[in-house]
C-alpha cells in the first residue's frame, strides 16, 4: 500500500482550475521532489495533502486514510502528514522549545515533562539545543525553519510535506536546512519537498516530479530527469533554474 | 469688573470633585468591562463563518457607530420608559450606555486584531493538528491581544471622557460635579480647570499603566 495515494485530484479557485487532473502514487520512504514554475500549483498540491486546502474532486488517501471520506478525522490526517512552510510560520509568542511542544501537549495530550523531553531532543536532532529559551526573532531564517522542522516532526508523523523551505533564506544558510533534511530522508522518513534546489533532487530524490500548468508533465529519477528530459517544456524550465541569469 | 484668578477656588473644590471622579472611574471600569465582554463576542461574531450571526454583529456596530453617544444615553434613559414602562436608575443606565457604546468599537478592535494575525499561524497551528479553536485559543488570540492593547487603551480614554456626556441624565459624575459646584460659587473658570486638570491626570494615569501593562506582560519594547 502506497503511503500517499492522489486519485485525478482537481482543484479550482472559484472558476480557476490550478490542479487539472493529478495521479500521484508515493511510497513509505521514498523522498519526491517536485520542481515547476511559479504559478504551477505545486504549492496547491502538498496543501491538498495536507488538507489545508479542500480538494475540489478526486481523492487522496494518506496512510489509508482517504482525506475525501467523511468518518476521517482531519486533525487525526494532519499529523500523519507534517508541514513546512515557506515563511516558517513559528509561532513568535512561544520559545523554541514551547513552539515544538505544542502539537505534543495539545494535540498528543502528552505530560509537560515528557514533552519537555522529547522537544529538547527533536531540538538536538536538528542542532538547537542551546536555543530552546529563545524566541523566535532572536534565531537566523536558517535556525528558524530547522524549529519548524523540529515542530512538525513533534507530532511523529509519517509523511513530511517541504513548500519551498529554503526559498526565504540568504543563501549561506541553506546549507544547514538541507543538511536536516537529509538526514531525515537517510532515516526512512518519506518525503515530498517543492524546491529550486536542484543539487538536493539529484542527491536526495528517488524521483523529480515536474508540474505544468496543474498537471504532472513528466516524472523520472533525478539522474535521468536531469539528463534526458522528455518534453521542450521541462527543457526550457530546466535551462531556467540552473542558469537563473540567462533569462 | 476684573477677573481676578482665585486659586483657593480649586482647591475647595477638590473634595467634592472627588466624589464625582469616583463615579466617573466606575463608570468608565464597568462600562468597559462590559463593553469588552460585549465587543470581544461581537468581534468574534463578525469572523464566524454563520452569515446570520456575521449580520447580526455587524448591525450592532453600525447602529451604535452611527448614533451619537448623547442620543443613545438619552433613548435608554428617557426613550425606553416610555415604551417599556419602567425606568432605569441613571448610574445603570450610564453604565449600560458606556458598556454597550465601547462595545460596538472594541469590536472593531478584536476583529481588526486577529484579522491583522498572518494567516500562516493559524495553518502552521492547524498543520500540527489543532482543532481552529486550539489554534485560535493557543496561537491566534494571544499574539491578537499584544496588538490590541494599544486600541484598547485609546477605547479607555475615549470612554472615560464620554461619560462626561451622562450630564444630561443627571449622573453625579466628575463633569456633574463641577457643574453643581459652579451653580454655587460661580467660579466657572478656576472649576472648569479644575474639572479639566481631573481629566487629563486620569487619562495620563491609564496611558502610563497601560505602556507598563505592555511592557511587563506583552514584553513590547517603546
Ligand atoms: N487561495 C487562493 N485563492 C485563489 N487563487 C489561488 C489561491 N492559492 C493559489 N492560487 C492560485 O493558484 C495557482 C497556483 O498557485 P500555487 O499552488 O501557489 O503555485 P506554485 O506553488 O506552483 O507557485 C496560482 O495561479 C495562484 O494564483
Ligand atoms: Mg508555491
Amino acid at each position: 500500500m502506497p503511503m500517499i495515494e492522489i486519485k485525478n485530484l482537481h482543484k479550482y479557485f472559484g472558476d480557476l482550475e490550478v490542479l487539472k487532473g493529478i495521479d500521484l502514487s508515493i511510497e513509505q520512504g521514498e523522498v519526491v521532489v517536485i520542481v515547476g514554475a511559479s504559478g504551477s500549483g505545486k504549492s496547491t498540491l502538498l496543501r491538498c495533502i495536507n488538507k489545508l486546502e479542500e480538494l475540489t474532486s478526486g481523492e487522496i488517501i494518506v496512510d489509508g486514510y482517504s482525506l475525501t471520506d467523511k468518518s476521517t478525522d482531519i486533525n487525526m490526517i494532519r499529523t500523519e502528514a507534517g508541514m513546512v512552510f515557506q515563511q516558517f510560520n513559528l509561532f513568535p509568542h512561544m520559545t523554541t522549545l514551547q513552539n515544538v511542544t505544542l502539537g505534543p501537549l495539545k494535540v498528543r495530550r502528552m505530560k509537560r515533562a515528557e514533552a519537555n523531553n522529547f522537544g529538547m531532543e527533536l531540538l538536538k536532532k536538528v542542532g538547537l539545543e542551546d536555543k530552546a529559551k529563545v524566541y523566535p526573532d532572536q534565531l537566523s531564517g536558517g535556525q528558524k525553519q530547522r524549529v519548524a522542522i523540529a515542530r512538525s516532526l513533534a507530532l511523529r508523523p509519517k509523511v513530511m510535506l517541504f513548500d519551498e523551505p529554503t526559498s526565504a533564506l540568504d543563501p549561506e544558510l541553506v546549507g544547514e536546512v538541507l543538511e536536516v533534511m537529509k538526514t531525515l530522508a537517510r532515516e526512512g522518513m518519506t518525503m515530498v519537498v517543492v524546491t529550486h534546489e536542484m543539487g538536493f533532487a539529484n542527491e536526495v530524490a528517488d524521483r523529480v516530479i515536474f508540474v505544468d500548468d496543474g498537471v504532472i508533465l513528466e516524472q523520472a529519477p533525478p539522474k535521468e530527469f536531469f539528463s534526458n528530459p522528455q518534453f521542450e517544456r521541462t527543457r526550457t524550465f530546466l535551462g531556467k533554474v540552473q542558469n537563473p541569469n540567462a533569462g | 469688573m476684573a477677573f481676578d484668578f482665585d486659586a483657593s477656588v480649586m482647591w475647595d473644590s477638590v473634595p467634592i470633585l472627588m466624589t464625582g471622579i469616583r463615579l466617573t472611574i466606575i463608570i468608565t471600569i464597568v462600562g468597559l468591562f462590559f463593553g469588552f465582554i460585549f465587543g470581544a463576542t461581537a468581534g468574534l461574531l463578525k469572523l464566524s463563518r454563520n452569515v446570520l450571526l456575521r449580520k447580526l454583529a455587524g448591525a450592532y456596530v453600525e447602529s451604535i457607530r452611527g448614533t451619537p453617544l448623547m442620543v443613545q444615553v438619552m433613548f435608554l434613559y428617557f426613550g425606553l420608559p416610555m415604551a417599556v414602562g419602567m425606568r432605569i436608575p441613571p448610574l445603570t443606565a450610564g453604565i449600560v450606555t458606556i458598556a454597550l457604546n465601547s462595545g460596538a468599537y472594541i469590536a472593531e478592535i478584536v476583529r481588526g486584531a486577529v484579522q491583522s494575525i498572518n494567516p500562516g499561524q493559524m495553518e502552521a497551528a492547524r498543520s500540527i493538528g489543532l482543532t481552529r479553536f486550539q489554534a485560535m485559543r493557543y496561537v491566534v488570540w494571544p499574539q491578537a491581544l499584544k496588538r490590541m492593547i494599544p486600541p484598547l487603551g485609546n477605547q479607555f480614554i475615549i470612554s472615560l471622557k464620554d461619560t462626561s456626556l451622562l450630564v444630561v441624565i443627571g449622573v453625579g459624575e466628575l463633569t456633574r460635579t463641577g457643574q453643581e459646584i459652579i451653580s454655587v460659587n460661580f467660579r466657572a473658570f478656576e472649576v472648569w480647570l479644575t474639572v479639566a486638570i481631573m481629566y487629563l491626570a486620569l487619562t495620563m494615569t491609564i496611558s502610563k499603566i497601560l505602556s507598563i501593562v505592555e511592557e511587563k506582560v506583552f514584553h513590547v519594547k517603546r
